[in-house]
């Protein structure tokens, strides 16, 4: 920021002020845990922000009987404690309740974690996938909804007009899993991610995340276990399944290689279909 | 014995309360609006000769005061060796080094002016590594290394080995050539440990009546001085150094580094200035635990004796000699310790590369050598079908055995304190069961460290209110001995309540020459000093006393704040009575003791290089670990953790096993977590908390200890240092119980998830240490 | 821009960079040192305090996003002669301190989770530290001291933080 520059800084309380601020060029800010780091990645903080937190509709939790509504701005806590109990998010709320620590999870938001583009690890990334979330933006020509996968591809182009405002969730799973593997018990970034989900006809999907740059669903993995008969979910058949259509390029970073990433999915795999065959009626 | 029970306690500490409510001032807490901030400009090439160096348009900049550059500290500094430029002078030997200083109002301001410092360097192609700097056509990390000025006699150097230590006893190529025996021979390789103290590394630096003043979160602060001194061209008298509480050192504070700069600063703008290393600055530049790399063979009989043992090991000291040049010396009684050997000879060598300087981390190489010792007395039991308790059992070091040096070790030991863990591992049980499934593991292992003794002072003033002050040079880095056992032996020597001693915090210009906090010597050294100086205080009160009661001194003792008549409790009358009587009479009553190393003998020939030939005060540990490792990801979980610690004497027992629960943690971030490793163009990649995996709570299992008293020792009431051992053998206890839990030889640390996971499919390559040649002498200077 | 909000009871504003990490105005402007500046990426917890009740890193707060609410540091919490808080009396009855650097930021933490958590079992207590880092005592006597106090606020009927349940 130039010298005698003031940082312009804007609490917006409804989404047009948010909408004029971004017009006007400002960053938007939610929990702020990632923007924050920006300057030790050499990164200057913007030089305007427009902070989302005083908006009421971003900022709670809506449960309906077939769909909920996530605002933007909710932080991992509180989703986490919404959803608690709420049958076929056991996986989301997993995702809301293990990622980073305490401290941060009650200030890191729902659309922070979706829209830092460069964060592969994100938890929330592959349990919405297997939700098949529609992710809801306020872009400068309106308002614009996308599936969660299409959204994660293209956030990057997407966020430079737009504002995350909600995330849809259709109330049509019966069974979810988080399954996340950093290299201590917890506190560091999960090395790979594998979120899955059984749907009302016993349809499992399968995400998987951090290991490579943007979580993705693991179709072939998908197909292979519909192909067969239901007792296919099984945690030993799924991950025999899981090392025949690893189809996966691990992404190499300081805390893993791509190889280990790509190696400990199968497992991962087991892991979950052995959590989602807990839930009554599954087995 | 009174004085031992008087002494002995689980005192609390007391400067908890302050801690806990965050009242405690460390050094990083008193930055002042009205100081200087300091910035350093650092290398961000690893290797490199300065071209150009103009820093006359940062003088030029809003708020700065002053910009320094290694001509302004021309002196060298280091151990052993002086090597070491307070900043870079024509040569840039590591990333990170520091080139330049400015000192602005604003650390805003001060950071903006680095851009306008001219800066050319030429980049050269950096010495990455230990089997780089050993080849013979090696680029020299010290082209002038002939011309330092050698501080300590004795060591062999040559270009890039900065410094090495032989130790030989017997005919090894005899015992090496009997028919009787098999060979055995194993390598490792372990990685860096960064030490991350809450608090980084930090001075605040005044010039006062021509003097400097260093207030600064050292372990040691005479160090601090004399090395300031030395830099600056100055009597070290000229400088002060004071010390406020530490926010954590283990080791990384053990040296001088950034302190000097403050008072070079100070000297240059009359003001107070400030400089802290940032957390990014603090891990991309710590004095690390060194990596290492280690061959061992030994000739074993087939009835288990251990008959002939060679080893290399090279340590790395990153750009300047440092602690690794001191530390070569440990290698004959760490990797010569622990077991009895027929013949032996060890070398070690620490090796420059354009790395950043390592230092002394607790246990320091102890840690490792251990490691590769245990592993490798696992490796001996495995090929000739040892059972490794037993093996133990028949074979560590006990009365009259000798060290590799020609060390006679006295009394047994190690043998009883493995009996201990059988014991204790029969209270609290196994824990196989919480294996569920995962692949099971325990080892027993042992260690064998010392206490660094070494010359210490202490002054102790009895006061008018009965209260006692005790100034040393000894420092709180949290490990208790300030708060806890040196007030408990003041007060036993005079029979006063632990509450009564006053305890000064380090200040050069008022307590003696101190070697510093570390080597757990802190018990010991200072404990002793201030044995003596309560001596001479006891002396006085006493005749004082004598005087006044018209009663031979040798009739009375001191008790519960009273000089008595000793077959009369209750008699006499209190020390605040006889401490005025003695003003008044014949002045205030002041004792003051002193203490150095016994310097314990070696045999005549075994030891080259070393600056400890024998230990006054050897320590041993036995620790025992139980782990479960997950065969589809690598994780290992340590189901239980076991120690049985010679403590000589337990002051503080509940103190002790505080510091047992902490150094086993941060030996179990060793053993797994925690991994530097260095990028291609010579950065530490792991410079924040990110990457650098502590232990977390959950990381962390409750260690189950026994503290094995009884064992000789000259320290003040049978003491020995307990805080710097419990990390010693988790290294070597982790390393053999994973490795018996897959199956697989362990050779390299830390055992993260990936690179178990590789060993047990057979993908981590073997230690590859084609420098270290073959024959043993050929890895010496002769 | 300022910034008014309430720091320990009492009102405070700033003038400056409302990015300014909170723990830079409690340190350097108002000399609250004893919320401490470790790691500044939201890992170690040393820079926790209470933001309207809810222990947060303070290094990734723009000062910001604090306007209007109500902020808490350690030396908030057990202020002047008053009597540790019972977590704190616990840390100290456990010899517990070591260097003493992470306990600030670890008592606020554990102060917030005791109050929430009154049943609280031991690996519950371990996960709630996960973003608490302490380098030298190996976490055991920690976790015992707030086992320990959540027993004695359970035998006395309370919640730890004085409230009766
Ligand atoms: C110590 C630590 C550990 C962590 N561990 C994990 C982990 O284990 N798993 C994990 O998933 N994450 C982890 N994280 C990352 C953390 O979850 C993300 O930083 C967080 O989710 C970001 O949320 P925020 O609200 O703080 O975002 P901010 O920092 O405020 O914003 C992040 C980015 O998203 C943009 N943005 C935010 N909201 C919106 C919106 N509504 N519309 C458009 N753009 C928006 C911002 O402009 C910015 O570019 C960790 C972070 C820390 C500090
Ligand atoms: S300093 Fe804020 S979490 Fe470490
Ligand atoms: S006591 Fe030193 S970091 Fe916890």
């Amino acid at each position: 920021m130039a010298p005698g520059v003031e940082r312009s800084f804007t609490a917006a309380s409804t989404l047009e002020e948010a909408m004029a601020a971004r017009r006007q060029g400002a960053a938007v800010l939610a929990g702020g845990t990632c923007m924050m780091r920006d300057p030790r990645r050499g990164i200057d903080l913007p030089e305007a922000v427009v902070a989302l937190h005083r908006i009421p509709a971003l900022s709670k939790v809506e449960i309906e009987p077939d769909h909920v509504v996530i605002g933007a701005a909710v932080t991992h806590v509180v989703l986490g404690r919404a959803l608690h109990g709420a049958a076929g998010f056991e996986g989301l709320v997993a995702a809301a309740q293990g990622a980073a620590n305490p401290g941060i999870r009650r200030v890191a938001t729902v659309g922070g974690n979706l829209c830092a583009f460069d964060f592969a690890a994100a938890d929330l990334s592959p349990a919405l996938l297997v939700c098949e979330a529609t992710v809801e933006l306020e872009t400068f020509k309106g308002p614009k909804l996308l599936g969660i996968s299409d959204f994660l591809k293209d956030r990057h182009t997407l966020l430079t007009e737009a504002i995350v405002t909600r995330i849809h969730l259709r109330r049509d799973l019966i069974a979810s899993a988080h399954i996340r593997l950093p290299l201590r018990k917890a506190g560091d970034y999960p090395v790979a991610i594998v979120s899955l989900a059984v749907d009302k006809d016993k349809r499992c999907r399968i995400a998987v995340g951090s290991v490579e740059p943007v979580a993705r669903r693991w179709t072939a993995l998908e197909q292979a276990m519909a192909a067969g008969p239901p007792s296919a979910l099984d945690p030993e058949r799924a991950a025999g399944f899981a090392l025949e259509h690893n189809d996966f390029q691990g992404r190499d970073g300081r805390e893993a290689e791509g190889w280990y990433r790509r190696q400990v999915l199968p497992p991962l795999v087991k892991r979950g279909v052995a959590a989602l065959l807990k839930t009554e009626g599954l087995a | 014995m009174s004085e031992l029970s008087a002494t002995v306690m689980n005192l609390p500490r007391r400067d908890a309360q302050d801690k806990l409510r965050g009242r405690t001032k460390y050094t990083n807490d008193r930055v002042r609006p009205d100081m200087l901030h300091a910035v350093l400009l650092r290398s961000t090439v690893a290797a490199g000769r300065i071209r150009r160096l103009d820093v006359s348009a940062a003088l030029r900049c809003p708020g700065v005061r002053a910009v320094a550059t290694g001509a302004d500290a021309p002196g060298l500094y280091g151990i052993g060796i002086a090597d070491h430029p307070l900043l870079a002078i024509d040569t840039i030997r590591y990333h990170g080094e520091p080139i330049a200083v400015i000192a602005a109002e604003t650390e805003k301001q001060a950071r903006a002016a680095l851009a306008a410092i001219m800066l050319e360097v030429e980049p050269l192609a950096p010495v990455s590594t230990m089997a780089a700097a050993l080849q013979p056509a090696a680029r020299l990390v010290h082209e002038g290394w002939r011309g330092y000025e050698v501080i300590t006699e004795g060591g062999a150097r040559a270009g890039n080995i900065a410094w090495e230590a032989k130790s030989s006893r017997g005919d090894v190529d005899a015992a090496f050539a009997r028919p009787d025996i098999r060979i055995v021979e194993s390598s490792f390789t372990v990685g860096r440990q960064s030490h991350v103290p809450f608090e980084p590394r930090v001075a605040i630096g005044s010039w006062e009546d021509g003097r400097a003043h260093i207030q600064t979160s050292t372990q040691v602060p005479w160090t601090v001085r004399n090395v300031t001194g030395r830099v600056m061209q100055l009597p070290p008298g000229r400088v002060r150094v004071t010390v406020p509480p530490v926010g954590g050192g283990f080791g990384l504070k053990f040296d001088a580094s950034i302190e000097p700069i403050t008072a070079l600063l100070a000297r240059m703008t009359g003001r107070t200035v400030v400089l802290e290393n940032t957390r990014q600055e603090e891990m991309a530049t710590c004095l690390c635990r060194e990596n290492a790399e280690i061959r061992i063979r030994s000739a074993v009989t087939a009835e288990g004796h251990i008959a002939g043992r060679e080893a290399v090991v090279l340590m790395d000291c990153g750009a300047y000699g440092g602690e690794q040049v001191f530390l070569t010396t440990m290698t004959a009684h760490t990797l010569g310790g622990n077991y009895k050997v027929g013949a032996t000879r060890l070398v070690s060598r620490a090796v420059y590369t354009n790395t950043p300087p390592n230092g002394a981390f607790r246990a320091c190489n102890g840690v490792y050598n251990a490691f590769a010792l245990e592993r490798h007395t696992d490796e001996i039991c495995d090929a000739l079908g040892f059972d490794p308790m037993e093996f133990r059992k028949k074979n560590v070091l006990g009365d009259g055995d000798l060290g590799a040096t020609g060390q006679v070790f006295e009394d047994d030991v190690l043998g009883p304190m493995l009996g201990r863990m059988e014991a204790l591992r029969a209270t609290t049980g196994t824990s196989e069961a919480k294996a569920d499934g995962r692949l099971y593991g325990m080892a027993t292992t042992v260690g064998t460290w010392f206490v660094f003794v070494g010359p210490s002072a202490a002054t102790v003033n009895l006061n008018a209110d009965g209260s006692a002050t005790l100034v040393t040079s000894g420092v709180e880095i949290g490990s208790g001995t300030m708060v806890q056992s040196l007030p408990q032996i003041v007060a036993g020597q005079l029979g006063l309540a632990p509450d009564q001693v006053i305890v000064r915090e380090a200040d050069t210009d008022a307590a003696g020459l101190d070697v510093g906090v570390g080597g757990g010597r802190t018990t010991v050294s200072i404990g002793a000093a201030s044995v003596a100086a309560c001596a001479e205080v006891r002396e006085k009160l006493l005749r004082t006393a004598g005087e006044m009661l018209q009663t031979r001194p040798e009739d009375l003792v001191l008790r519960d704040g009273r000089v008595e008549i000793t077959a009369r409790p209750g008699s006499g009358m209190s020390i605040p009575v006889v401490v005025a009587h003695a003003q008044a009479t014949t002045g205030p009553i002041t004792g003051s003791g002193a203490f150095t190393a016994r310097n314990t003998p070696a045999m005549s020939g075994c030891a080259m290089g070393h600056f400890i030939d024998a230990l006054d005060i050897p320590v041993f540990v036995v620790h025992e670990a139980e782990v479960a490792v997950d065969p589809d990801t690598g994780h290992v979980e340590v189901l239980a953790y076991r120690v049985v610690q010679d403590v000589g004497r337990a002051l503080n027992p509940r103190a002790i096993l505080g510091q047992i629960q902490g150094g086993v943690v941060q030996g179990l971030g060793y053993a797994l977590h925690e991994e530097v490793t260095l990028t291609a163009d010579g950065r530490i990649a792991q410079d924040d908390f990110e990457t650098y995996r502590l232990p977390l709570a959950q990381d962390a299992v409750p260690v189950a200890a026994d503290l094995y008293e009884g064992a000789p020792s000259m320290g003040p009431l049978g003491t020995k240092g307990a805080g710097e051992v419990p990390i010693l053998a988790v290294g070597a206890a982790i390393g053999c119980a994973v490795a018996r839990a897959i199956g697989k030889p362990v050779r390299q640390l830390p055992l993260t998830p990936p690179r178990v996971l590789r060993l047990l499919h057979e993908r981590e390559p073997p230690p590859e240490l084609s420098h270290i040649a073959p024959g043993w002498a050929a890895n010496t200077l002769g | 821009m300022t910034v008014t909000f309430q720091l320990n009871g009492e009102d405070c504003r700033f003038h400056g960079d409302p990015m300014t990490p909170l723990v830079d105005i409690l340190r350097q402007e108002r000399f609250l040192t004893g919320t401490k500046a470790v790691c500044r990426e939201g890992f170690c917890g040393a820079c926790t305090v209470h933001v309207d009740d809810e222990a947060v890193p303070s290094c990734l707060k723009p000062v910001g996003l604090v306007e209007g609410c109500a902020v808490t540091t350690i030396e908030g919490l057990s202020s002047g002669n008053q009597a540790l808080h019972p977590l704190q009396a616990n840390l100290e009855a456990a010899d517990a301190v070591q260097c003493g650097m992470c306990f600030p930021g670890m008592v606020m933490s554990l102060s917030a989770f005791v109050r929430d958590n009154p049943h609280a079992s031991r690996p519950e207590i371990k996960a709630a530290m996960v973003g608490n880092i302490c380098r030298c005592t190996g976490y055991e006597r920690i976790v015992d001291a707030v086992a320990d106090c959540l027993d004695q606020a359970r035998k006395a009927g309370q919640l730890v933080g004085g409230i009766n349940v």
